[in-house]
């Protein structure tokens, strides 16, 4: 589900409507912290796409956990 | 007079143990501040979509915060001056904080904002393009730390909040309602929402319409009115009604 960038930042590889995939893995994941509601666009609680360590990229996010 | 306060790039990246207050956040202070100290009245804050690209050295998401306010001419001055002081010392340590305030009816060319902010949603602008802009417009725009480079973000989200239709409102609406039902009347009496649409069908809801309320209750800007965006659902069944507001996800791309 991930790619490493040049920059070494790990890419996920479902873009940004993968919403499925996306909180499978933050259920999983230790680090998974709510970021504010305002930046919050999953409607699954708990989801790297309203994790506040996903930085957004052009086509998906990294993680800076 | 009415003014636009418009802030960016004021956070950084939440690590372990650390809690880094957000733009909005910080927003919502100066706006606090405004109205206690007596300044004037400001109207909710509004956030609004920036574009995400490589060469933008944003922190997570590339978005700035927008206001409107109502205030004397003699405070303009105190509140740019309490408004950089509160982002030099409050804005987190690695950020490059921007701070705009645009006098509306003093902008020389409303359209020119407008277009900048448009811009900053599809394109690599500089700093240097933002000054010289805000210089011809005769608006405030300043730095507060860091490489300053928020003060991009700060101008174009003046002109998205001045252009009437773009970003969303901070927050959530907290509607109570049995069934969590209401009727579009009883939602607009609420002060908070000017109009319910539904984008899709291109129609504007009544006031006995009737909708079914989400857990994520936020409208949009649009038109220059507070807007709130409902889908249809496929049948009316068992009486229920035909409208449901907009998830998060579906609110996403605003």
């Amino acid at each position: 589900m991930w790619t490493i960038s040049d920059k070494g930042e790990r890419e996920f590889t479902g873009g940004k409507e993968d919403w499925a995939a996306a909180a499978h893995i933050a259920e999983e994941c230790p680090g998974f912290k709510d970021d504010d509601e305002d930046e919050m666009v999953a409607d699954e609680a708990v989801s790297c796409y309203n994790c506040r360590y996903r930085r957004w990229t052009v086509k998906s996010f990294v993680c800076c956990k | 007079m009415r003014i636009l306060v418009s802030i960016d790039d004021t956070d950084t990246m939440k690590m372990d143990g650390i809690e880094v207050r957000g733009t909005g956040e910080l927003a919502g202070l100066i706006k606090k501040a405004i109205e206690e100290q007596g300044w004037g009245r400001c109207a909710p804050i509004t956030r609004h979509q920036l574009l995400i690209h490589p060469d933008i050295p944003y922190t997570s998401h590339n978005s700035s915060m927008c206001f409107e306010a109502d205030i004397e001419n003699s405070f303009l001055k105190p509140l740019i001056d309490f408004a950089s002081d509160f982002l030099t010392n409050e804005s987190a340590p690695d950020s490059d904080p921007g701070l705009c305030v645009a006098v509306t009816d003093r902008i020389s060319r409303p359209g020119w904002l407008i277009s900048f902010g448009y811009m900053a949603k599809n394109y690599v602008l500089t700093k240097q393009e933002a000054y010289d802009l805000a210089e011809m417009l005769g608006v405030h725009l300043s730095e507060h730390g860091g490489t300053g480079q928020g003060v991009i973000g700060a101008l174009a989200g003046a002109g998205l909040r001045f252009s009437g239709n773009d970003g969303r409102f901070k927050g959530k609406l907290k509607i109570k309602a049995e069934n969590d039902i209401i009727s579009v009347g009883d939602i607009r009496s609420l002060g908070k929402v000017d109009m319910v649409k539904c984008l899709e069908e291109g129609i504007i809801l009544q006031d006995n319409d009737m909708i079914i309320l989400g857990d994520h209750i936020k409208p949009v800007w649009l038109y220059g009115k507070s807007v709130l965006l409902v889908s249809a659902i496929d049948e009316e069944v068992n009486g229920r009604p035909r409208w449901q507001t907009y998830s998060k996800n579906q609110m996403k791309d605003f």
